[in-house]
């Protein structure tokens, strides 16, 4: 394979990454504005109102949905805000932004299973912004880590 | 100016998530609330000095209690269910040292069936059988609140705790009931109320994560002692 279509191969994935990390930013804002909306919920005190899975209420009044007296909503609010700007300088090509974002994505993927492990076993109530929000966080992994292939990939090209 | 705009965009987001929050935070208008309650916005944040709420309120424990615990509840609301076996707790372990009353808040229209449960309870109440109906609505909240209409349901309640039907019928929708309601949840605006189940412990209302047991045993047990000092 000769120089120019080796740069170009490069330069193509380089392009995929960059759209698949303004994704995940935009992606990042909907679990933004999900969490945004259950910590307000949730700190007002009001009833939060739920049309596909009932138990909204149940799962944000469970013990669970605190650390300390902080909403675990705000924990997903900051998270999500730090995906954000971390996929934004990827989406600029930061590629140490990238190599963090792989990690702190896959850390709240974790946190995620743990919580649907509590909403299916223990509250025995599921959350629909609750499964939005995981739904979310998986999505944002994925792309995280397929960007990182990417990037892999244009290293190891020839 | 490339290199600055990434920082931008986040500055960016990060103002308007701020501002979104502190936005929906305001105070919402109370005719989204409970529109059974008359509109305006909360005059008072002393449970004495606001509206004084139903009379009789439905209590259990005596007027001189050093603690008493004031919740506003709706029947459809599930967390306020999830509380309900709480406050049972509390009340057989602390017995005459704690009052419980118990204020109607039904959130509508978000709950089709508060309102419905309400009126039963009251007209229950009529009939000097407040708590048992109110205990067993709570207890089978599951089984009434997706059914297309309840109001059979309590009927049946009625007749399993050896109500006159014919009278609960006609109470349920008097408007003796209706009032009790309105007064209850004009209360319950003049403190502030927004949702279900916000609950006043000597006056002060309790953060949601007081509503744990042993958390609201601790708040409970700290006011003892600070009364008996």
């Amino acid at each position: 394979m000769n120089a120019t279509a080796s740069n170009e191969i490069v330069e193509t994935q380089g392009r995929r990454q960059t759209i698949l990390y303004a994704v995940a930013a935009l992606l990042s804002l909907v679990g933004l504005a999900d969490s945004i909306y259950l910590t307000v919920e949730h700190v007002s005190g009001r009833t939060v109102l739920c049309t596909i899975v009932s138990g909204c209420s149940e799962v944000l009044r469970s013990p669970y949905a605190t650390i300390g007296s902080v909403p675990l909503a705000l924990v997903g609010a900051v998270s999500y805000f730090t995906a954000f700007s971390l996929a934004t300088l990827a989406a600029f090509g930061n590629m140490g932004a990238a190599k963090v974002l792989t990690v702190v994505t896959g850390l709240m993927f974790l946190v995620t299973l743990w919580l649907l492990y509590l909403q299916a076993f223990v509250i025995g109530s599921f959350c629909q912004f609750c499964l939005l929000s995981a739904a979310v966080t998986t999505g944002l992994l994925g792309i995280a880590l397929i960007a990182r292939r990417l990037s892999g990939q244009a290293i190891n090209s020839p | 100016m490339r290199k600055y705009l990434p920082v931008i965009i986040i500055l960016a987001v990060l103002a308007i998530a701020v501002g979104a929050g502190l936005y929906l935070l305001r105070p919402a208008s109370t005719s989204e609330q409970a529109p059974v309650a008359p509109a305006g916005k909360p005059v008072a944040a002393n449970p004495i000095a606001a509206a004084p709420g139903a009379v009789p309120p439905h209590s259990i424990g005596s007027e001189g209690a050093p603690v008493t615990i004031e919740e506003f509840g709706d029947f459809q609301c599930p967390p306020c269910a999830t509380f309900h076996p709480v406050l049972k707790q509390i009340k057989s372990a602390y017995g005459p040292r704690v009052r419980v009353i118990f204020r109607e808040f039904p959130l509508l229209p978000a709950h089709q069936h508060a309102l419905s449960a309400a009126r039963a309870a009251e007209a229950a109440g009529l009939q000097g059988k407040f708590w048992e109906m109110h205990d067993l609505i709570y207890e089978n909240q599951r089984s009434w609140h997706e059914s297309k209409d309840a109001r059979p349901i309590f009927e049946e309640y009625a007749g399993r705790l050896g109500l006159n039907l014919d009278r609960f019928r006609k109470d349920v929708t008097s408007d003796l009931v209706q009032q009790r309601i309105f007064l209850d949840g004009k209360r319950g605006h003049s403190l502030g109320v927004k949702g279900t189940p916000t609950v006043f412990l000597n006056g002060r209302e309790l953060p949601v994560e007081s509503l744990a047991p042993d958390r609201l045993r601790a708040r409970i047990d700290a006011e003892l002692a600070a009364t008996e000092k």
